[in-house]
């Protein structure tokens, strides 16, 4: 730690990182400190490049499905989700209608798991650990799910081009329905807590604000954007597999700091718990993956709305059976640029508060 | 926090979620997706789970002699996908649900489901084929008049010689088309 003495003043340098700043995930942030006050973040990153991006123009169109699940845990369906879709683009497949319900239903699941992750280590970032606890516990309902559903409590292994490689029948139905249900009327609770709380809105209105036009102008997605009232979402936006038949809401929420996006989070796993409610009732009979061609030389690309914002995909092939290039754009990658505008002049205290609230995720951001 | 306080004294009186494995049995779903195993009596070796598994898991090799093929499976190779079980066409390959993959660093090598699929002989030359299970056979040939238990017992070129020879008596049976 630098120390400099000017007049009565102190100003630090206090590095932060690069591990377990709010997660297991790590990033080096550089304060330079005005007393407790931040007054300018460096941040630098790349300590788990892993060169997937090299990997997938080594692997072929099936193995590489595999490879982009890894890429994130919690978003590790959206990966290969939009992934299947950029071939399916090129190849002209068309993704039969029971297929497109069931990679709906799989990405909500992800959604609400990992939005209650996200709050639940805010819970615990501010030292409310028996909160922390709760929620994670009620995140375990959702984890059951997966694993009953998919057999696995991250990665869900449900996508395949030209459709899903899981099915539904009566018995997961019920199983799902009755998680479901416990699910949301914990939720209902959990939001209630988040909302009206003391200690928690002390530690998190006002804090880490972004605003609209700081928002529009670093280009940030998902529920970072959201939170700072943005109506930004691909689902509604683009719509893709199922989601022009879904009825949701695109959640907004005004004030644009912590409490906002953690407000932003909670109501879309309500959102996401009615999207799969709507899907268990009337998913369509039929195939669960069309026949697969022959993918030919050429580009395509493709977008979803994963739990952290947009997810792009860009595909080019040569007509070999491994693509000549795979390049994604995460939603982390815009929001990290979000905090030096969050963390100005807040105390150091909050930095990790303010960081977790990015929802951030270094793994996809770095792949 | 007095709303907090009631979910608390709930979830004091549900007693702890935590499981008592290893002491007891945890619960594990009817689809969980353990360990690969695969059935050899089903195998047709098509090599398909082969080309689609990410990790390079699993191995189809040629025997020595030249009887059959050795099929292994690497478990700390498998990522548990389930794609070859989606895309093997006669489901001899599956996930099971067993986890248990604890072992130590000098049983790595154990850790493999391995099989010896031998080749069948034709009936006709003495080639070796592989095998084609009769369901599999059936299916393939539904449309079609032949025989699905006597082809699976011919090598191709065998195959190809019995047809033709059925197709030219069907020809000499039926009467010439009339010239108009
Ligand atoms: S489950 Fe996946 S990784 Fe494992 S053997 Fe099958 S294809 Fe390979
Ligand atoms: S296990 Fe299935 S996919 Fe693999 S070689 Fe045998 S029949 Fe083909």
């Amino acid at each position: 730690m630098n120390t400099t003495q000017t007049c009565e003043q102190k100003s630090f340098t206090l590095p932060i990182g690069p591990v377990h700043v709010a997660l297991e995930e790590p990033m080096y942030f550089r304060l330079e400190l005005d007393g407790e006050r931040v007054r300018h973040v460096d941040i630098t990153s790349g300590h788990v490049h892993r060169g997937m991006e090299a990997l997938a123009a080594k692997r072929n169109f099936f193995q590489n499905v595999v490879l982009t699940e890894r890429v994130c845990s919690l978003c590790s369906n959206s990966h290969p989700l939009t992934y299947c879709m950029a071939v399916e683009t090129l190849t002209g497949i068309k993704v039969p209608p029971r297929a497109q319900y069931l990679r709906v239903m799989a990405e909500e699941i992800k959604r609400i798991a990992s939005n209650l992750f996200n709050v639940g280590i805010m819970a615990h970032v501010i030292g409310y650990k028996s909160l922390f606890m709760h929620v994670m516990e009620v995140r375990e309902l959702m984890q059951d799910i997966k694993e009953y559903i998919f057999g696995n409590r991250m990665d869900l292994a449900a996508n395949c081009i030209g459709g899903v490689k899981y099915d539904m029948d009566e018995e997961l139905r019920e199983y799902a329905d009755k998680n479901l249900e416990q699910v949301a009327m914990h939720l209902r609770e959990i939001i209630d807590i988040y909302r009206h709380d003391p200690m928690i809105r002390a530690r998190t209105q006002g804090v880490g604000v972004l605003p609209v036009l700081e928002a529009e102008r670093l280009g940030l997605v998902g529920p970072v954007a959201r939170g700072s009232g943005i109506r930004l979402d691909v689902r509604r936006d683009a719509p893709y597999a199922a989601y022009a038949d879904l009825d949701f809401q695109v959640i907004t929420e005004s004030g644009g700091d912590v409490h906002a996006r953690a407000m932003v989070r909670l109501r879309e796993a309500g959102e996401g718990i009615g999207i799969v409610r709507q899907i268990l009732r009337k998913l369509p009979e039929g195939e669960r993956s069309a026949p697969l061609q022959h993918v030919p030389a050429g580009e395509a690309v493709a977008r979803s709305e994963a739990p952290r914002g947009e997810l792009f995909y860009y595909l080019r092939s040569d007509g070999s059976d491994v693509p000549l290039r795979l390049k994604w754009r995460v939603p982390s990658y815009m929001n990290w640029e979000a905090l030096p505008v969050m963390m100005k002049d807040c105390a150091v205290a909050d930095v990790t508060l303010i960081v977790n609230s990015i929802d951030p995720c270094v793994s996809c951001t770095e792949r | 926090m007095p709303r907090f306080l009631k979910i608390l004294a709930r979830n004091l009186l549900k007693g702890p979620s935590t499981e008592a494995f290893p002491f007891k049995e945890a619960f594990t779903p009817p689809r969980y997706r353990g360990k690969v195993v695969m059935n050899p009596n089903l195998c047709v070796g098509c090599g398909i789970c082969t080309h689609v598994c990410p990790g390079g898991a699993i191995m189809m090799k040629e025997s020595e002699d030249q009887n059959g093929y050795y099929f292994m499976v690497w478990h700390n190779t498998c990522a548990f996908c389930g794609s070859c079980r989606h895309y093997c066409p006669v489901k001899a390959i599956s996930l099971s649900q067993d986890w248990h993959n604890a072992h130590y660093q000098s049983e790595k090598y154990r850790m493999v489901e391995h099989h010896f699929v031998p080749y069948l002989h034709c009936s006709s030359c003495g080639a070796h084929i592989r095998r084609l299970p009769p369901a599999l056979a059936a299916r393939i040939y539904s449309h079609s008049s032949v025989d699905p238990a006597t082809i699976i017992r011919l090598c191709p070129d065998c195959r190809q010689l019995a047809t033709a020879k059925r197709e030219g008596e069907v020809h000499e049976s039926s009467p010439a088309p009339q010239q108009p």
